[in-house]
């Protein structure tokens, strides 16, 4: 996995078992709960083995849990790429629990509040010991509903991002906590930023940062199907449209590609448009290929494997969201449309 | 596959420890064996039997003996422990910071990675002198010029200190995580393992550089043989195994050791024979002529052993007793009949 910019060529990954563990990665800013989440996880009858990173230091053993700190190091890479930037911290402290005869269930990263979510799910891509053991699960995103407005309209120096409109664009799932300390209209002004800026998220109510740990771990929000299928209107719906410069863009076409144009799309598109792209998904169909071929990315690095069969029943059709930085939805969905087989002969038409 | 692969070695002795090994060190007559969870077992190398244990909590990541088997040095994510052989007295150093690696100068002085500096110790844990702050934990170290000197790898840069300077007496920068460390015994070269999928190699006389990239994964296992002109490195499936002579690998292409999907071991054989041994994810530990053939030559191992559980630490305990730790716990000791054949 982890080769930049390619398209399908990882395939026969379709109904493996998946022994990896998985790991959950929370972000936010300081006082969205993220600490009264952590030690809900930590303290609540599960029965799940976790290990938790955080960036406090804690030598805390509950349990059967096991608590590590973690001091953010970020590293580059000789190329310059920022796809390449990773923890290695992360990579350090995962590859000693990797060592332990007794394996986790579950592992927890808690992010500082002003974290760049990047290099964290760039970590799970780029390093091969990593991917081969651990599952990136679910990046979830703790907000504070009382605040968030003013987080995402704080002004940044130029070239500097705004880091929660950045942990937003990154979730999987975001915990809207604190709904209690705000009125329905603040409630509902929050939900539309939020999926402005990120179409698919599923937002999840919570007061106290009580939720069902359910909905946040072990998820498979990487799971694609499950994501995409929920509500595929989401794709192509504009009215939450902000005046953001962080949006999703979703493609919703049916028909089938070419594989090589595909290739050639993606692979530019991520090579020259990566570092504005903060999260890419897809699942699409590739001409002559009886199975759905599933995709996700990070900035420039994309993992793609072929899925599960297409049923007999079903209309193949291309389902793909990115969410980025200035993002031209016409320009995206043209080129993508060049991809089909049947561009051409008559033009790929959005549902 | 050629060569005899089957384990008519005779094993010296099997023993088991209650946990997964991370580490190995074998020096005079012991054998010091790390367990993730932070346990040291102290073997006798006769026999396998345990002579003593003792206990660095939270973990456990390096271990190594003294050269004269007086004392041991164990590190882990939240500190270090020294141990003194003559009345078995432990003394933990429990720093909260994260320590990946101690090494001896020789019988009086350890290194050892602590945080972000790396600390020379006294055998009774005195701290003789350290090294200023660096851009991340270190991730290993390496004595120079007879111990005179210290490599100190983090991300960024290799930095050389000695006892009347806090601040570096040379400095390799390099963009990147230097994940792993190798130094020829001639003081020649200075190569790291990055976490950028390559091998950067720096010529200490002038300071040039070189960069073997193109590995499919991180290089985080390199060791240089005795006579400091072979290298060999992990980042593939392969082996690589480079020639340092003359002036050094630029231009060349490696052997590749063919036999293990994933390594997760390597250990040159005491001497100038180019013998190797490796391990892998899946049990086998290879024996190898490492530096026979023509470079760029794909060669198979003399000889494999199927150890069972994945292969986690090897050590040689002098050239005749390769000593073999597997994550199920199992640690073993194969003879090899002489010093000149595999």
């Amino acid at each position: 996995m982890s080769e930049p910019t390619s398209a399908p060529q990882t395939a026969d990954a379709a109904d493996a078992e998946d022994g990896r563990v998985p790991v959950t990665v929370l972000t936010g800013f300081l006082g969205s709960g993220k600490t009264t989440l952590v030690n809900r996880i930590l303290t609540e009858q599960h029965g799940l083995r976790i290990a938790v990173i955080e960036n406090e230091f804690g030598e805390v053993g509950i349990d059967d849990a096991l608590v590590l700190d973690a001091e953010e190091e970020i590293f580059e890479m000789n190329n310059g790429c920022i796809c390449c930037t990773v923890r290695g911290d992360l990579i350090r402290i995962l590859g000693a629990l990797m060592r332990k005869r007794d394996r986790f269930d579950h592992i927890l990263i808690e992010t500082t509040g002003l974290a760049d979510p990047a290099p964290v799910a760039q970590t799970f891509f780029m390093d091969d010991e990593i991917a081969a053991q651990l599952r990136l699960d679910a990046i979830v995103t703790l907000v504070d509903a009382a605040h968030l407005l003013q987080h995402l309209d704080e002004v940044k120096p130029e070239g500097v991002e705004n880091e929660a409109v950045e942990q937003i664009a990154f979730a999987d799932r975001v915990v809207l906590n604190k709904t209690d300390l705000v009125r329905q209209e603040t409630i509902d002004e929050v939900v539309s930023r939020i999926r402005a800026v990120n179409a698919l998220v599923e937002i999840i109510p919570a007061q106290h940062a009580e939720i069902d740990l359910r909905r946040v771990l072990d998820v498979g929000a990487f799971d694609l199907d499950r994501v995409l299928k929920d509500d595929p209107a989401f794709l192509t719906e504009t009215e939450h449209q902000h005046d953001a410069t962080v949006t999703s863009v979703g493609i919703d076409v049916p028909g089938e590609l070419d594989e090589d144009r595909l290739n050639g799309w993606l692979g530019n598109l991520l090579r020259t448009k990566g570092a504005d792209i903060f999260r890419s998904k897809g699942i699409v169909a590739i001409a002559g290929e009886s199975r759905q071929y599933v995709f996700q990315g990070v900035h420039m690095l994309l993992d793609g494997e072929f899925g599960r069969d297409w049923r007999e029943d079903e209309t193949r059709r291309n389902r793909l969201v990115f969410i980025g930085r200035n993002l031209d939805r016409e320009a995206l969905e043209r080129a993508f449309a060049d991809c089909l087989t049947t561009a051409g002969t008559t033009a790929g038409t959005a549902a | 596959m050629s060569g005899i692969t089957s384990a008519d070695l005779d094993t010296a002795w099997d023993v088991a420890v209650d946990d997964a090994p991370v580490a190995l060190s074998a020096q005079g007559d012991l054998v010091a064996v790390a367990g993730a969870e932070g346990t040291v077992w102290v073997l006798d190398i006769a026999t396998g039997a345990t002579t003593r244990a003792l206990d660095l909590p939270g973990g456990l990541l390096d271990v190594a003996l003294a050269p004269d088997a007086r004392h041991l040095a164990a590190t882990g994510p939240f500190g270090y422990a020294l141990w003194r052989r003559d009345d078995g007295l432990t003394t933990v150093s429990q720093t909260g910071a994260w320590s990946s690696r101690a090494i001896w100068a020789d019988e009086g002085r350890v290194a050892i990675a602590s945080g972000r500096r790396a600390l020379v110790l006294d055998p009774d844990g005195g701290e003789l002198w350290s090294t200023e702050t660096a851009a991340s934990t270190v991730t290993d170290v390496a004595w120079m010029r007879n111990g005179r000197r210290l490599a100190v790898a983090a991300y960024g840069a290799v930095c050389c200190y000695e006892r009347h300077s806090r601040t570096p007496v040379v400095t390799y920068p390099y963009v990147g995580s230097h994940l792993a460390l190798a130094i020829s015994s001639t003081g020649r070269w200075i190569c790291s393992g990055n976490q950028d999928a390559s091998i950067h190699i720096w010529r200490t006389r002038d300071g040039s550089e070189l960069t073997m990239s193109g590995y499919p994964e991180k290089v985080s296992r390199l060791a240089f043989d005795d006579t400091g002109t072979w290298l060999a490195a992990d980042g593939a499936p392969d082996v690589t195994v480079w020639d340092f002579s003359g002036k050094g690998p630029a231009g060349t292409a490696p052997r590749s050791l063919s036999a293990h999907e994933t390594i997760t071991a390597l250990t040159w054989r005491p001497g100038s024979a180019g013998h190797l041994a490796s391990g892998g994810e899946d049990g086998t530990i290879a024996l190898w002529h490492a530096t026979s053939g023509l470079p760029q030559a794909r060669l198979s191992p003399a000889r494999t052993l199927d150890g069972g559980g994945a292969v986690t630490a090897l050590a040689w305990a002098g050239p005749d007793l390769l000593i073999a730790a597997h994550r199920d716990g199992r640690v073993r000791a194969h003879r090899l009949p002489q010093r000149t054949r595999l």
